[in-house]
């Protein structure tokens, strides 16, 4: 447990990316390429689990300083505390398994899109998003983070012939860089007057900032992180970019960069700005509940399964953030043992989400490797034709739904534990901001198990609904394997919250506001928040379902041998049954559809074709519905007109002309000059 | 002796900036490329006095390295590329002669106005020409602008590479020997990168006016 074997493992962890990334890059045989830049990365995020492990389990950070690299902002910084050490872990979990399957996936690719580029841009992408999690000053974090953004926007244009590939490329990098702006200006406003960039620097100007100052500096970073990680209304880039990435970059965006964003909200709020007053803390649980409502809300009409998981994404992202608000609200009302169950809760959904959605996006990419297509109507029946892949996509879906026994329950249950009791809270506003969030949650967990309904079932139920879908083929070996890792990882934490959760709380410990000895929130296999009065057993609940899953097959078993009788289902009295008279996904969602109206505007258009002799003879009926984007087209519509119409307008001085552009460069020294004339004398 | 110093870098240094304003007022490449030499040449002999004045024994290296590079190798790559583009004159400059050299004696005089805080904290005895080599960069930017033809461009460009080693030499008696050698292959394949695209624009637009570059734009 020495430094400099630490050390060691973080060189072995950033060698290994850079390797990968530089051996993709060499002109091998494809397949030969696929291997190694997958190895590569599995050798980095394994190295980068290590790391982490080694300080959540010896407690104390490790810190790095390499002056002599990036000598002008204070030299390359590095520094690996709890908070980013359970980051660091959460990009190795799905990590390793995404680039396993992706040597599989990435097959297809060969002679049409770059292997090389893909592979050398997945292994940057990893480390750079765990030089994020281990970033100790300013220009170390904003560096990995751009280009954590430029790698993960070339990995999304990997498909870079398709049209809405690129225009989903457009819309995540200005997203993106309107982030990185927002971004940087929080972080410059921590800056001390007399320079240096290192986060104990900034921890020490941020006490000295007046209130209103460092509330502008929370507002920056939620925007500029919320940019990144998905919150409403900053999310429209997630369910255009995510889809259009390869399906195991889509798991890696989809579960650990959005979660990064997570991670700059706290960094800068819990670690530099430290305990903030009681608005910081509503502000997020606002965001995350609209972010949680509108995401299920628009993942339920999606008919294309990847953008329903990307919606999917914005939907958790919310949860995670109405956890996270809940936390900050509880540190400033001096409530550090809520705080803490909060903040565990918001981390543990953190992760879990990383398991399921990464888990999710490789069975729907197994989905568009076996069919190639993503059209939920175009699907159907795959669960005999691609068992494993069916098994797994259960496993997640249920996972995300929020059923027991596995993960997605443990932490929604968590999160509902920590909201319910501040419900009669007597300090001003907490009460009806906690009232509408559990509202909100309860909402969202009910919509997004009938999403999950609709994703599974539609797929893999029922009859094919295209030849696509009838001539379909399981996955490789290695895309199976990683989806059954990652689904075994759904069930284990599910399982073993007894011994997640503890550590969850050891995470956030000793951050402002909280106490440095977090108190236990599990008793032997038992969950026990503080203050709510409710307990609940993973395991035992398992253990229970299992009885009666157990108690209901026997059941069927002796009801069966009475009369079994085999037949078609009840056809309606029709006389075939043709896959065109199933439920389609667009069917399933039209109840909703009627319901939130108001919210979706849905546009209809039928038309009839009669027979010319008699209009009771119908021959074809088309049918169109779409709903509105209204966020898209009422609020960014304009911007996006009106950004356009301003950058027409600077085009005038690109006229072209080499010598206009050399005036332009002598007018600028010209002017630098008579200025610094100006000032000196 | 330090007066004689003084009063010989102004002298070649005059010269240097004379030599640069034949770029404003004849017309036709040989002209320029015969007006570079001699600026050249001057360069090499203020890089010498220096040498001796100022008893820096590297400078003597510089000169040398000046006189074999832009004395003799670069006018004759010119000399071989107007042979080559013969009907290429600079006919119709975007600033007409008259108007040009009322704009260069303004960039002079501006450059006198920028040197003066510089000229008046330093000790050295070459002080008072360091705003003519000012000058000499102003107007050889000015030339680089206001000429339509890549050739023309292209000796502009080296003219305010001589004025810039001007200005290091008597600000700075030099720069290191390293640092010059680098400089001076900087020079030369800055050069060489720019004979490539002249004859690319060439080949291209049939012409060696840079104005039809904006074609390029879409």
């Amino acid at each position: 447990m020495t430094l400099e074997t630490t050390a060691c493992v973080l060189a072995y962890m950033v060698l290994a990316y850079l390797g990968g990334a530089v051996a993709a890059l060499l002109p091998l045989r494809p397949d030969l390429t696929r291997a190694l830049s997958a190895a590569a990365a599995i050798g980095g995020a394994v190295a980068g689990i290590v790391l982490a492990a080694r300080v959540l389990i010896g407690g104390a950070p490790f810190a790095l300083t390499v002056p002599a690299l990036l000598s002008v902002g204070g030299g390359l910084a590095l520094r690996l505390d709890t908070l980013g050490a359970f980051f660091l872990i959460l990009v190795g979990v799905v990590a390793a398994p995404a680039a396993l399957y992706g040597a599989g996936y990435s097959r297809a690719y060969t002679g049409r899109y770059s292997l090389r580029w893909l592979g050398a841009m997945l292994n940057l992408f990893l480390l750079t998003m765990s030089v994020v999690t281990l970033a100790d000053n300013v220009l170390t974090f904003v560096l990995a983070w751009e280009a954590m953004s430029l790698a993960s926007y070339f990995l999304v244009m990997t498909e870079h012939e398709r049209a809405d590939t690129v225009a989903a490329g457009g819309w995540y990098l200005a997203m993106t860089h309107v982030g990185l702006a927002l971004i940087l200006s929080a972080f410059l406003l921590l800056v001390p007057p007399s320079g240096g960039g290192s986060f104990a620097e900034l921890r020490g100007m941020a006490v000295t900032l007046s209130p209103s100052l460092r509330g502008v500096v929370f507002v920056l970073a939620v925007l500029g992180f919320g940019s990144k990680a998905g919150l409403v209304p900053l999310h429209v880039w997630l369910p255009r970019a995510h889809p259009a990435a390869p399906s195991h970059v889509s798991a890696l965006m989809s579960g650990v960069m959005v979660k990064l964003g997570v991670y700059g909200i706290l960094r800068v709020a819990l670690d530099l700005l430290g305990v903030g007053p009681a608005w910081w803390g509503a502000l997020l649980i606002g965001l995350g509940a609209a972010s949680a409502l509108v995401g299920v809300l628009y993942a339920l009409m999606e008919d294309d399964l990847k953008r329903l998981l990307a919606y999917s994404s914005v939907e958790n992202v919310g949860l995670i953030f109405i956890g996270v608000g809940a936390g900050l609200l509880f540190t400033s009302l001096r409530e550090p043992a809520a705080a803490a169950l909060a903040l565990a809760a918001a981390l543990y959904h953190a992760l879990n989400h990383a398991v399921f959605k990464g888990l999710l996006f490789l069975g729907a990419g197994a989905v568009a490797h076996a069919t190639g297509t993503r059209d939920m109507n175009r699907l159907g029946g795959l669960v005999r034709r691609l068992p494993w892949t069916a098994a797994c996509f259960l496993v997640g879906a249920l996972a995300i739904g929020g059923l027991p026994p596995f993960n997605g329950f443990v932490s929604e249950w968590l999160l509902f534990q920590s909201l319910l009791p501040a419900i009669g809270s007597s300090a001003p506003l907490v009460a009806p901001v906690m009232t509408l969030a559990v509202g909100a949650l309860a909402l969202t967990a009910g919509l997004a198990a009938a999403a999950f309904v609709k994703a599974f079932g539609i797929t893999f139920l029922a009859l094919p609904r295209s030849v696509e879908a009838r001539e379909a083929h399981e996955a490789t070996a290695t895309m199976r394997a990683s989806m059954v890792v990652l689904a075994a990882l759904c069930a284990l934490l599910g399982l073993g919250a007894a011994f997640v959760l503890p550590a969850l709380g050891g995470i956030v410990a000793g951050y402002a506001g909280l106490p440095r000895v977090v108190p236990p929130l599990t008793a032997g296999a038992l969950l026990l928040p503080p203050g709510g009065g409710a307990s609940m057993s993973p395991s035992l609940v398992a253990i229970g379902l299992l009885l009666a899953m157990g108690a209901a097959w026997v059941a069927v078993r002796v009801g069966a041998a009475r009369g079994l009788r085999v037949s078609d289902t009840w056809g309606c009295g029709r006389i075939g049954q043709t896959p065109r008279m199933e439920y389609t996904s667009t069917a399933y969602a039209e109840p909703l559809r009627r319901v939130f109206a108001e919210l979706y505007r849905p546009t209809e258009d039928l038309t009839i074709d009669v027979h010319p002799e008699s209009r009771y003879f119908v021959q074809s009926i088309a049918y169109r519905s779409e709903i509105v984007p209204w966020f898209e087209r009422y609020v960014y519509g304009p911007l996006v007109r009106r950004v356009a119409a301003v950058a027409g307008r600077t085009r005038a001085i690109q006229s072209g002309s080499a010598h206009a552009y050399l005036a332009y460069l002598v007018v600028a020294l010209l002017a630098l000059l008579a200025i610094s004339l100006a000032w000196s004398g | 002796m330090d007066s004689l110093f003084a009063q010989l870098v102004v002298l070649e240094s005059s010269l240097a900036l004379i030599f640069g304003l034949v770029l404003l007022w004849r017309r036709g490449v040989p002209a320029y490329v015969n007006a570079f030499t001699w600026q050249s040449i001057v360069l090499a002999l203020v890089a010498a006095t220096v040498a001796w004045f100022g008893r820096q024994r590297e400078l003597y290296v510089v000169a040398a390295l000046l006189v074999l590079l832009k004395v003799i190798a670069i006018p004759r790559l010119l000399a071989r590329m107007e042979r080559r583009f013969a009907t290429e004159r600079e006919l119709a400059p975007y600033v007409n002669t008259a108007t040009s050299l009322v704009v260069a004696g303004l960039l002079v005089l501006f450059g006198y106005a920028v040197m003066r805080p510089v000229v008046a904290a330093s000790e050295l005895p070459t002080r008072a020409a360091m705003p003519l080599a000012m000058g000499l960069v102003l107007v050889s930017l000015f030339v680089v602008v206001s000429r339509k033809k890549a050739l023309t461009q292209v000796i502009g460009f080296l003219v305010l590479e001589n004025g810039i080693a001007l200005l290091a030499l008597l600000g700075a008696y030099g720069i290191p020997l390293i640092v010059e050698l680098g400089v001076f292959l900087d020079a030369l394949m800055g050069f060489l990168v720019m004979q490539i695209f002249v004859y690319r624009i060439h080949e291209t637009f049939e012409t060696l006016d840079v104005d039809q570059l904006d074609r390029l734009r879409h």
